[in-house]
This record gives structure tokens, C-alpha cells and sequence, in this order.
């Protein structure tokens, strides 16, 4: 069970954060009377998503190419190397991408996932479209002058404020206005990504934050048609042009999973700097913040002018030729070690840009490195530096993002090759548990909780303990009843126990109780030649399973003394029964996990 | 700062998704328009960069081929042609780690087009660089059935060349050889051509078939030195050689500076003037070269004898050198010698020349490769054994 959104004292000193119009949304009435039975909430929802899918692919190929027009015309189009233009266009990007964040958009610093899943879970979906239009405008500009960002979280976060501006335009319930946003973002990480399994997967493991089936088909919906629209304008190449990946021996697992050790290390380290530098910047008096994101794009900018012009932008094209073994593994680990140092400023100074892409970035070098170097060492080893690489982001993705349903989709999607399912599952399972050990927040949570909010999370979900009914069963009573026994045989029965409610068995099925006061007074109105069934009222008790949630008994262990508890496969079989007492010593006796 | 929007649509279902649809086709159209000129910006771009790339290669500055190459790549990304000339770049830049992306590129572009020859072509030479024969052969051969933009024949022909030529460098002359023989059957009647074809059948080793190119580079152009030579050369090596006589004559006097020719018709003369077994002799001139061969190959046994420092006059039960062997051989065939002259000796020709041929082999063998009437007689009996085989 999720724990409810909490905002944190912390929460006073986070930047303005937008007011849930909640005075707009109303339950729509005359918006489904014209063709009523056809057009339903539910199904207009599910068109609607893939509305929502259209225009989000759409925004984000404006977005792609403004990134791309902006990379031209600030950094030309031939790679630079000892260029001025290397620091100075960053830098001074970064000035103005400051002015804007300051004066215009305010809520757009950072990545937009968390900002996306608060608007899901505190502002009843409600993203101010000027966060779209700030993120769009500012993440091309960063990106494109070459901050070490991504594309794929301002997608996100631009798809689901189309979403959300559309749902409050569109007056539907208040549920589907706040499922428009995770629905958006769908879409947009879809079409930035062009990957639509992993968008939807992201989205539930870390937007939402937990299984929903009521969302699922609009989610999917909306990743698909966005799929379609940016395929349609930019193709459906692929970001990285496979190489041959083998996996042959499994000895090589070991490989592999020595791949996923140091990648969650170099998650846990990349998760810790980004947690431990955004609150001290943050900190900062207010003017700093105008000099924050040009002095990061300057050291950006310094490390490419030093001979390492890879680690600017998203860096698809230096993931590319990492993947086909244009670099040495020295080479592969200063440039995921310099990726992690740059990517960290550029976010933590504030720059609106996605974390997707250099997750990706240092998890391809650190792969590579790693492969390459692992065959100095065994000869033996069939795994060439491409399919190291694309284990390597996986890697990353599962131990810094913390997804790692995603991760393992995310690169089976990326390769299309399924031969490498199993490496992948085993390092990214390696990098999972390593940062989960060292770093028990994941990074979303951890911004989100630094910005004074405190959200559900899949992860916290899977942590959670989760009590059922037979952790309070108790075990089958010495005394059963039978309903068509005669009611002075049935006192008899009781008369050497204890107890003061009985379980009585009904014919042919169910169950009911009985409590000793009640059996006497049947015998003194001379009811005693009567079947007890013939006496007792009509209504069959309520069983439990031993599977259910224990939340479930709370609804009868108030009304029914005892709660039969019974077989799935026999409901005439009792496993054992459930009383008040039981079920609240239960609880009483669990610690329950708090989110904060 | 707030941004409000004034509702504007209607709360009926039906009209909305109508609204929302015109709403998509105006977005759709408008985006379409931008990606329409964006894409042409990137693809004239794309070609200046291309045209650099090409300027690059043609200096052999390959880093910076690639570079501009990759450079009009990112500006259009499904253009073929830019995969081509980057894989090919990535490819020619002599470092091997490059291989492995111009292959993957190159891969992309024939999952593509299967049937493009010039992808072929480019995935086999890369196939050739890492030294598979299979693979490069398997491309090798799609790129001479697939489908060329233009002059389909002479390409199929020069990437059949590049086959042959591959699988001489890699030690397979005869499948070299199978790969010939079906080019020699493609051939344009054009000089230049055949003397190809003529020169690759003599790597192979196919001598007959390269004197059977030569001579038709000659029946095309009558004059031709490099032919002449080459048709000389092809016959003395198979064996032909009165053809050798008479075309190493006629290259000699096109061209008396060849050395080769020269030197290789005077051994010709040799074998042609040595030779007891040649048809249209008499018996009195048979019965001379078989004597002059007898003697020579007592000399020659006798030099290779004090080369070795092997003394012959030893008895052959003392000394374990096979010299002594073949002296005891040539010393009972003497007195035959004499006998030559009767009719009724028909056997006595080849048993003496076969004395001759031991020694005259085994003593290549010890003391290595003879020169002048040793080296006649050495290869008149190669080709005696040839044709006995």
C-alpha cells in the first residue's frame, strides 16, 4: 500500500510551487449526455490518450530539433577540439538559461520526473503549461550549448504538461485530470526516447509509483501514438546502431556481474554527489544562482577544451563509437569519471536537462572499460566492447535511476537483441542491490525529499512489509458446530469448552457463529428440538482467505466476533479463524515502514 | 506571473475528439512544415560536409574524412551514401578498431538494401581486412550478382579481380582459380583486360590458361611487349617450349631490354637443342644429345661432389652420400652408352636418360639450383615426369 504524499517543513523553503486549481475541475455531467452509453469516461479517457500521445510526439520533435538547431548554430557542426567556443558558448548559455529559470520559469530546474510525479500525487495533476514552454525553450538551450544533459526528462515533463493543460481544459473528473500527467509523460519520454516499453515502464516504476491497471492501457496508449508521430518525422533509426552482441559462455556471467558491482558503485557515487552538492548550491544566496549554470557550463565546457568535447550534451554519437570499440578502456573510464563530474554540476547547478542521457553515457564508458579490461585479464572471454556497452547502461540505469524493470527493458529495446537478456538481468541485478545497499534513497526520492516533498515510490512499495490475514490467523476451534444438528445436541457439545462464540458449519456451505448465551436462551424457549439452523438468522458469516491482505479482515472483525478463515480451493475446509483481538495484536506488533 | 487560458471548447464528447482531431492535423501539419525545412537545412548541410569528407579521402586525411563524414551524418542521418564513404573511411584509416564500426554501418546499409552491390563490395573488403576468406568470398560474390548503378559488367568484373587477387594474397590459388576461369568467360575483347586475367592465371599457377590469355591479348594487339613476354614466359613454364621459343623471340626483339625474356629463351634454346625425346630428330642427333646429357651429368655430379666435398672415388659401401649412389649408377650406364647405336635397343634412350635425370634432380636437391644444360636437362625431365604422370 503507498503512503500517502506528505509535504515536509522543508517544503517552505522549495521554490514557489504551482496551486492545484482544484476551484476548475468539476465532475462533468453534460460532457458525456450527447452520446451517453457510447462515450463514456473511460473510454474518452483511453482517446483522449492517444490525443495526448499526438501532441506530445509532436512537441518533442520541435523539441529534438530545437536542440539540434541550437547545437549548430552555438557549436557548429564539426566536432570542435581547443576551441574557445568549447567554454564560452556554455557558459554564457548558461547565463541566460539562469535569467529565464529566475525570472520565467521558476518550477522547470532539474529534471522534471520528480516535479511530474508531484504533480500527480500533491497537485491533483495540475503542471502549469509556461513549465512546458520554460523547459522546452531552456532544457533545448542547455542542452544544445552543450550542458552535460539529456533530452529525455524535459520530454517528460513537457509531455505531461500538454497533458495536464489539455485534462484541465477539458473538464473531466478530477482522477483523470491527475492521471493526465503520468499519461503525458508517457509520451514524451516515448518520443524522446523511441522506445515505448521502457516509457511505460519508467513511468509506472517512477512516476506513479506503483501497478495500476486502471492507467495502464491510456499510458501505453499514449506511448505508442507518440512512438508513431516522432518515427514519422525523424525516422525510426535507432539512437545506436547495434553492433554484434554474443553472450556464449556462461562463465561470463561472473564478467558480468563484476560489471554490475562497480556500476552501482559509480551509481551510489553519482547519486551521492548530486545529493550532497544541490542542497549546498541551493543554499547559496540568491544571487549566486544567476552564476550557477554558466560556471557549470564553463567547467563542461574546460573539460571538452582539455580533449574531451565527448562529455558535451547528450553524447548519443561518442555512446555510439564507444559501442564499436573506438575507444581504448583508459579512455572509456576518464570519460565516464568526467562524465560524472560534469553531468553532476550541470545538474545540480540548476540547468533544466534530463539525467536519462548521461545515466546512459557513464554506464556505456564505465562498460566498456570494464569489458575491455576484464579481457586483458581472461583472453577467453567472447563478449565483445559493444555488448559490454550496452550492458554497461543498463547497469547504470538499474543502480543510479533505481528502475530496474526499466533498465533491463530499456536495453533489450535499445539492442533489439534478446541474447543478451541474461547478462543484462545480471549486472543490472548486481548494481541494484549495491546501490540500494549504499544508498538506501533512491535518486528521485531523494530530490523530491531535498525539495521538501515527501512521494510514494515503487521501490518503498516493494520494501514495504505487507501483513496478511494468516500472520493473525488463529488456529482451527476445538468446537464446531453443525447448523443441522438439533440445538440440545449442540449445547451438550459445549458444555466441557470455554469458549463463548462457536463456529457453526451451515449446510450445504458457509459458515456462521453462535455464542453460548444464545444457544441457552434457543433451549429455554424450547427451541431445543429444532435444528440449530432452523434458529439461527438467515445470513452466512464472511470468510477470509490466508493470502489476503490483513487490511481486509479490518472490514468484519468489528461486526462478526470470529471470521472463519478458509481454503481456496474448499471453502467448506477451515484453515483457521480471525477475532479483533488477533488481527490488532498483529498490527500491534508489526513496526510499520515510514516514507520519511 | 499566471498563464490562464479561457475555455473555449464545448462540453459535448463527440465535439471535442472532432476539435481535438482538427487541433492534431493543423499540429501536424505545422510540425510537418518546420521538419520540411529543418531536413532541408541539415540535408544542404549534410552535403557540404559530405563534399569535405570526400576532399579528405582523396588526401588521405582520414580523421578528418571521418569527422566530416560523421559531422553530415548528424545532419542526415538515413543518408546511405554517407554510411558508405564514413564506412569506407573508417575502413581505409588502417586502425583496426575502426573496423568494427564501418562493419556495423555497412551491416545497417545491407539489412537495407541486400542486394546494393557497392554495400557488398564494401562488407567484403572489410570481411577481406580481417582475413575471412568465407565471408569476404560470400560478399564478394553478392557484390558481382547484386545490382550496380552503373557499368555493372566492368564492376562485377573488378570486384571478381579483387576476389582472385584476395585469395592469392591468402594463400588459396585454387579457388583463386575457379574465380579466374569465370572471369575469363566475362572478359571484354580489350587488351588491358585479358593481360589482367592473363597475369592473375600466372599467380594462380594456371600456365595454360594465362598463355590462353596472352594469346588473346595478341590476336587483339598483335605488338603487345607486356603479352609477348607474358606468353613467353606462361609456355616455358608449362612446359611449352617451341610457343616459349617463339614468343620470348618475338618479346626480345619488341623489347631487347627485357633481361627476363632474354635470359629465360636462352634456356629455352637450351632445352629446344638438348632435348633427345623432341619429335622430328634423327637418331644420329637423338643419340648426341643423349650422349652430351650423359656427359654433362657426370660433370655436374662431379661439381656437386667437390661442393659437398664428397670424393667419389670412394667405394659407395664406404660412403653413405647418395653422390656416390648416382656415380655408381652413371659409371654402369657407361658402358651401355656404346650401344646405342643398334636398333634393336629401343629401351636403352630412356634408361640412359633416366641416370641423367637422377642425377641432374639429386644434385638440385644437394648443391640447389642448376644453371645452363643442367638446368635444361633438370626441366626436360620435369616435363617427361609431368607427362608420364
Amino acid at each position: 500500500m503507498s503512503s500517502p504524499p506528505r509535504i515536509s517543513p522543508a517544503a517552505k523553503n522549495s521554490p514557489p510551487l504551482p496551486e492545484p486549481p482544484i476551484a476548475r475541475i468539476h465532475i462533468p455531467r453534460r460532457l458525456f449526455s450527447t452520446l451517453e452509453g457510447v462515450f463514456n469516461e473511460e473510454l474518452f479517457f483511453l482517446i483522449l490518450s492517444v490525443f495526448i500521445g499526438i501532441f506530445s510526439g509532436l512537441a518533442v520533435v520541435c523539441f529534438r530539433l530545437a536542440i539540434d538547431w541550437t547545437h549548430l548554430a552555438l557549436l557548429g557542426p564539426l566536432p570542435q577540439t581547443h576551441s574557445w567556443r568549447l567554454f564560452a558558448v556554455p557558459s554564457l548559455a548558461g547565463l541566460v538559461v539562469a535569467a529565464l529559470v529566475l525570472h520565467l520559469f521558476p518550477a522547470i530546474r532539474g529534471s522534471g520526473v520528480n516535479q511530474t510525479k508531484a504533480a500527480l500525487y500533491i497537485f491533483n495533476g495540475f503542471i502549469p503549461f509556461r513549465t512546458a514552454v520554460g523547459k522546452f525553450i531552456c532544457a533545448a538551450l542547455a542542452i544544445g550549448s552543450g550542458q552535460s544533459l539529456g533530452p529525455e526528462d524535459p520530454s517528460l515533463q513537457i509531455g505531461a504538461g500538454i497533458a495536464s493543460a489539455l485534462g484541465r481544459q477539458l473538464e473531466i473528473s478530477r482522477e483523470k485530470v491527475r492521471l493526465m500527467a503520468p499519461v503525458g509523460a508517457a509520451a514524451g519520454l516515448a518520443a524522446a526516447f523511441n522506445a515505448p516499453i521502457s516509457a511505460v515502464l519508467f513511468v509506472i516504476e517512477e512516476v506513479i509509483g506503483r501497478w495500476s491497471a486502471g492507467i495502464l492501457g491510456s499510458v501505453v496508449l499514449s506511448a505508442v501514438s507518440s512512438v508513431v508521430i516522432i518515427r514519422w518525422f525523424l525516422g525510426s533509426e535507432p539512437l545506436f546502431r547495434i553492433p554484434v552482441t554474443t553472450f556464449k559462455n556462461p562463465t561470463e556471467l561472473l564478467a558480468y556481474a563484476v560489471l554490475g558491482i562497480v556500476g552501482g558503485l559509480a551509481s551510489v557515487a553519482f547519486a551521492k554527489s548530486i545529493g550532497y552538492l544541490r542542497p549546498r548550491l541551493k543554499a547559496l544566496p540568491r544571487w549566486t544562482q544567476y552564476f550557477q549554470p554558466a560556471l557549470a557550463g564553463l567547467l563542461v565546457g574546460l573539460i571538452a577544451f582539455l580533449g574531451a568535447p565527448q562529455i558535451m550534451g547528450a553524447g548519443y554519437d561518442s555512446m555510439d563509437q564507444a559501442m564499436h570499440g573506438q575507444y581504448t578502456w583508459k579512455v572509456l573510464a576518464i570519460l565516464a569519471l568526467l562524465k560524472i563530474v560534469a553531468s553532476t554540476f550541470s545538474f545540480v547547478s540548476g540547468t533544466p536537462g534530463g539525467m536519462f542521457a548521461p545515466t546512459l553515457f557513464i554506464g556505456a564508458m564505465l562498460g566498456g572499460a570494464v569489458g575491455d579490461l576484464e579481457r586483458i585479464f581472461f583472453p577467453q572471454l567472447t563478449g565483445s566492447t559493444g555488448t559490454y556497452v550496452l550492458v554497461g547502461m543498463g547497469v547504470l540505469f538499474a543502480g543510479f535511476l533505481r528502475a530496474p524493470m526499466t533498465s533491463v527493458f530499456m536495453v533489450l529495446e535499445v539492442s533489439g537483441n534478446y541474447e543478451i537478456i541474461v547478462p543484462v538481468i545480471v549486472a543490472n541485478t548486481f548494481s541494484y542491490l549495491v546501490s540500494r545497499g549504499l544508498q538506501s534513497i533512491p535518486i528521485f526520492d531523494l530530490l523530491t525529499r531535498q525539495d521538501g516533498l515527501i512521494l510514494p515510490s515503487l521501490e518503498e512499495n516493494r520494501e514495504e512489509a505487507i501483513l496478511r490475514v494468516e500472520d493473525a490467523m488463529l488456529s482451527v476451534p476445538t468446537t464446531i458446530l453443525n447448523a443441522e444438528d438439533y440445538v440440545d445436541a449442540n449445547a451438550r457439545r459445549i458444555q466441557d469448552s470455554t469458549d463463548s462464540t462457536f463456529l457453526v458449519r451451515m449446510h450445504p456451505s458457509g459458515w456462521s457463529t453462535v455464542s453460548r448465551d444464545q444457544l441457552q436462551r434457543f433451549f429455554q424457549e424450547g427451541k431445543g428440538e429444532l435444528t440449530l439452523a432452523s434458529v439461527l438468522p438467515p445470513q452466512s458469516l464472511p470468510s477470509l482467505y490466508p493470502d489476503l491482505p490483513l487490511d481486509a479482515a479490518l472490514r468484519y472483525v468489528n461486526v462478526y466476533p470470529l471470521v472463519p478463515v478458509v481454503n481456496r480451493a474448499d471453502s467448506r475446509h477451515l484453515e483457521g479463524v480471525v477475532s479483533r483481538d488477533s488481527v490488532f495484536t498483529k498490527y500491534g506488533s508489526t513496526p510499520t515502514v515510514a516514507g520519511g | 506571473m499566471s498563464w490562464t487560458f479561457p475555455k473555449l471548447v464545448p462540453r459535448s464528447a463527440p465535439l471535442i475528439l472532432v476539435i481535438l482531431t482538427l487541433a492534431a492535423a493543423l499540429a501536424f501539419a505545422g510540425v510537418s512544415h518546420l521538419v520540411s525545412r529543418f531536413t532541408a537545412n541539415q540535408q544542404a548541410l549534410g552535403r557540404k560536409l559530405y563534399a569535405l569528407g570526400l576532399a579528405d579521402v582523396g588526401a588521405a586525411r582520414y580523421d578528418d574524412a571521418i569527422a566530416a563524414f560523421r559531422a553530415a551524418l548528424t545532419c542526415d542521418a538515413t543518408n546511405s551514401q554517407y554510411q558508405l564513404s564514413l564506412s569506407r573511411a573508417l575502413r581505409d584509416s588502417n586502425d583496426p578498431r575502426r573496423l568494427d564500426e564501418a562493419e556495423s554501418y555497412l551491416l545497417a546499409l545491407w539489412q537495407r538494401a541486400p542486394q546494393d552491390a557497392a554495400v557488398n563490395l564494401a562488407l567484403a573488403r572489410v570481411k577481406a581486412r580481417r582475413g575471412s576468406i568465407e565471408d569476404a568470398t560470400l560478399y564478394y560474390h553478392n557484390a558481382m550478382y547484386g545490382v550496380w548503378n552503373s557499368d555493372a559488367d566492368a564492376n562485377r568484373n573488378k570486384a571478381r579481380i579483387e576476389l582472385v587477387q584476395f585469395l592469392l594474397k591468402r594463400g588459396a590459388p585454387h579457388k583463386a582459380e575457379s574465380e579466374l576461369m569465370a572471369l575469363a568467360t566475362s572478359l571484354p575483347p580489350e587488351p588491358a583486360a585479358h593481360l589482367e586475367a592473363a597475369q592473375l592465371f600466372d599467380q594462380a599457377q594456371d600456365y595454360a590458361n594465362a598463355l590462353a590469355q596472352y594469346e588473346e591479348v595478341l590476336r587483339l594487339d598483335p605488338a603487345n611487349s607486356s603479352a609477348l613476354a607474358g606468353a613467353g614466359q606462361a609456355a616455358y613454364r608449362s612446359g611449352n617450349y617451341a610457343t616459349a621459343q617463339r614468343c620470348l623471340e618475338a618479346a626480345v626483339s619488341a623489347n631487347p631490354q627485357d633481361a627476363d625474356s632474354r635470359q629465360l629463351l636462352a634456356t629455352t634454346d637450351l632445352i629446344l637443342g638438348a632435348n633427345p625425346f623432341q619429335s622430328y630428330i634423327s637418331d644420329a642427333e637423338r643419340n648426341r644429345r643423349i650422349t652430351t646429357a650423359f656427359d654433362q651429368a657426370e660433370k655436374r655430379l662431379a661439381e656437386c661432389a667437390q661442393q659437398k666435398g664428397v670424393d667419389l672415388k670412394i667405394p659407395r659401401t664406404i660412403t653413405a652420400s647418395p653422390l656416390s649412389s648416382l656415380q655408381a649408377r652413371w659409371m654402369a650406364a657407361k658402358p651401355d652408352l656404346g650401344r646405342l647405336h643398334s636398333p634393336g635397343e629401343t629401351d636403352l634412350p630412356d634408361s640412359t636418360m633416366d641416370v641423367v635425370f637422377q642425377i641432374e634432380k639429386k644434385t638440385r636437391d644437394i648443391c640447389g639450383p642448376p644453371q645452363g644444360l643442367d638446368l635444361a636437362l633438370y626441366l626436360i625431365s620435369q616435363k617427361r615426369e609431368a607427362a608420364s604422370q
